[in-house]
């Protein structure tokens, strides 16, 4: 009985630990303003891969978008090569969490 | 017996044993000598095959020493091509560069239209009609005395509160000059105004440079003239009492916006600073995109604003001005952002300290938007107009030349509006919007003596009222279906109260800008697109549109601040400057080419 409540005492700290640690273990946030170069849209219009070269490093990222609201950007050409963008992906995967034209006027 | 019979085998497998190991001494024996026999001969063949392997080899050595430098050579070939790639790379790059579509963007528009308008008036006294055949029965006939007339004028300009209005009105001399006046009223009865087919031409020319590194200047230049007409009449009642205040004629915050010549005016140019301190935060000035702002862009089948531009239904206006903004990254509120806009809408100059000193025109807006997504946009807004001036500058109007005379108070605008995008509805999408304003008046003390001791929504001509805040409402519905066929249908509806005012004049009605109505304006509208692939832009595209519209006026004085509106059904022949309408029609069609 002693055991068995030992067991599960360890069991929900762990699953707590693993809960409270797993924010933390999950990829940071990058944020970045570039120029779009390449947009690959995917042939089911459900994903699309954006590269961004940084206006600062001159380094280029690229950015996989899943959120229907840039999808439509892309697809009737709201967002296209050339543009400015400020987009924020998380550095695990680099999945898009924000992807907008820099603000102005 | 079995141990006998098993020795005598192995006597014999001895003996054949031993046989075979002499047979074999034999054989190698033969073997040799026959390989010394032999071998007399080979030192003749092997150094005859020596010869011929070192030339081989001698010939490979050089075949490889060969070899090697052709390598070598293709390895500084190689490394020349390369360098020549990189440099052809770099010198492309570098043009690339300098390429004018990497910095420079041009685009524009051109639209067509055509108009068939249809108004009912309400009978009225025309004040400049009545004011010119006095002036022209004194020139003429003596009566009224010039002089009278003139003196009488001054003193009337000279008139700059309201209390110094009721003096000028309860002097004697005054009031018999005025009850002249009544033997020269120009009555115009109730008419219905028509013009069948009014053309138009706009064109439109858009430039977009990046300058430097987070810095650009946009600039829009804008004709708009009649057909067969290089000034502003056909829509400003040319020779007769205009209808409304904001198509009086073309000043500087309708510049482009209303048909009058074909002159490329300016019509936007302003700088841009963006991604200050790496944050998403703007600053800037110049000629503003303050017109045509959302929801317009539905029915005018354009882009949705994005950061810039104003709510069209509280300002509609080309203004000069400014703009710091900033739009937080909040995941919870995608696209929000926020900004402080000023701008100037009128210029006074140097100051006039003997008179009622002329203040430059100001207005400044906070806009807050929580939310802009294509689901769902969402703004409040709020601006204050200060220093609220009586007349724009315009010239060769009905009036003649026009200009500030007067600052009348501040108004105060609110406004809460929101649109939206749903997908999948039946084989379209739905966009909708409502918006809802709220205008305000703070009169000061001022009355305006070139419009008859009227001041900010108050009085009448020569009817002056004591300064008090008017509170105004207005809403704005509406709808557009987007099919796949490229056909978008909408339906607008908007209504405005009896003290409502708004800033837009710069609006794309003909009549008088629908939002500024006091009453209730109808309209419906289908957009053809021409299923054409885009060549020019990613914009470019060509469109039908044909609309009605049907205002319902309740009230006069829509879009004018000067003066109080009185209820339609009230009018009956009094002086007024503007010829009152109470209903009025407007079928429209347009081509319109954006590239």
């Amino acid at each position: 009985m002693r055991k068995s409540l030992i067991q599960l005492i360890v069991s929900i700290a762990l699953a707590v630990g693993a809960l409270t640690v797993a924010p933390i273990a999950s990829a940071d946030d990058v944020k970045m303003v570039g120029v779009v170069t390449k947009i690959k849209l995917a042939t089911d219009g459900k994903s699309a891969q954006a590269t961004l070269k940084d206006g600062k490093s001159g380094e280029s990222v690229t950015i996989n978008i899943t959120d229907d609201e840039t999808l439509d950007k892309f697809k009737d050409k709201r967002i296209q090569e050339g543009d400015e963008i400020r987009a924020k992906y998380d550095n695990a995967g680099n999945k898009s969490k924000s992807f907008k034209k820099t603000a102005g006027c | 017996m079995c141990t006998k019979n098993r020795k005598a085998p192995r006597r014999n497998e001895q003996t054949k044993h031993e046989g075979k190991i002499i047979m074999s001494h034999r054989n190698i024996t033969r073997n040799l000598l026959a390989s010394l026999i032999a071998g007399l001969f080979i030192p003749l063949g092997a150094q005859a095959a020596d010869a011929e392997l070192m030339k081989k080899i001698e010939a490979m050595a050089k075949e490889i020493e060969s070899l090697r430098a052709q390598v070598q050579a293709n390895q500084e070939a190689n490394k020349q091509a390369i360098a020549d790639v990189r440099e052809v790379k770099e010198k492309v790059q570098k043009n690339e560069d300098k390429a004018l579509d990497k910095w420079l963007t041009i685009g524009g528009d051109y639209q067509f239209r055509v108009d068939s308008l249809r108004g009912e008036t309400k009978p009225f006294t025309d004040v400049q009609g009545t004011f010119q055949a006095a002036q022209y029965s004194a020139m003429t006939t003596g009566t009224p005395a010039l002089s009278t007339l003139m003196t009488f004028s001054q003193n009337m300009s000279a008139v700059q509160t309201y209390q110094q209005a009721r003096a000028f009105m309860g002097n004697a001399t005054n009031q018999a000059i005025m009850g002249g006046l009544n033997n020269f009223a120009a009555s115009v009865p109730a008419y219905k105004p028509e013009n069948a087919s009014l053309y138009t031409n706009r064109f439109g020319l858009d430039l977009n440079a990046k300058a430097t590194q987070d810095v650009t200047v946009t600039a829009r230049l804008l004709m708009y003239k009649t057909f067969g007409a290089n000034d502003d009449s056909a829509i400003t009642n040319g020779g007769a009492t205009p209808f409304f205040s904001d198509r009086v004629g073309v000043f500087d915050g309708t510049l482009g916006h209303i048909p009058s010549s074909s002159y490329l005016n300016v019509d936007r140019v302003y700088a841009t600073w963006s991604n200050i301190a790496d944050q998403d935060i703007w600053f800037s000035v110049g000629r503003r995109p303050s017109t045509h702002g959302a929801p317009s862009n539905l029915r005018n089948n354009t882009p949705r604003p994005g950061t810039g531009g104003t709510p069209a239904l509280l300002v509609d206006y080309a203004f000069d001005g400014m703009t710091i903004g900033w739009a937080p990254d909040i995941d919870a509120l995608p696209g929000a952002y926020g900004k402080i806009c000023y701008g100037r809408g009128y210029e006074a100059g140097f100051s006039k300290a003997l008179t009622n000193s002329l203040e430059d025109t100001d207005m400044v807006g906070l806009s807050i938007v929580p939310i802009d997504t294509d689901a769902l946009r969402v703004w409040a807004q709020y601006n204050r107009g200060m220093n609220i001036f009586d007349a724009p500058k315009m010239a060769n109007t009905y009036f003649g030349t026009t200009m500030p005379k007067t600052n009348l108070g501040d108004i105060d605008w609110y406004g809460l509006g929101a649109m939206g995008t749903i997908k999948r509805v039946g084989p379209g999408e739905l966009n909708w919007f409502a918006d809802a304003g709220l205008s305000v008046t703070h009169p000061n003390e001022n009355v305006s003596s070139q419009f008859g001791f009227q001041g900010l929504m108050t009085g009448a001509f020569f009817n002056p009222e004591a300064p008090s805040s008017k509170t105004g409402s207005a809403i704005y519905l509406g709808l557009r279906y987007d099919l796949p066929s490229k056909t978008k249908l909408g339906l607008e509806y908007n209504h405005g109260s009896k003290n409502w005012i708004t800033f837009a004049p710069a609006s794309g009605d003909s009549w008088t800008s629908k939002v500024g109505t006091r009453g209730n304006v109808y309209e419906v509208y289908a957009i053809q697109e021409l299923d054409s692939k885009p060549i020019s832009s990613r914009f470019a595209k060509s469109f039908f549109r044909l609309g009605f519209q049907y205002y319902d006026f309740k009230y006069t004085g829509s879009n004018n601040w000067v003066g109080a509106p009185v209820r339609m059904s009230d009018v009956n022949g009094q002086m007024m400057t503007m010829a009152p309408l109470s209903k009025a029609y407007n079928a429209y069609a347009t081509f319109e080419v954006k590239f």
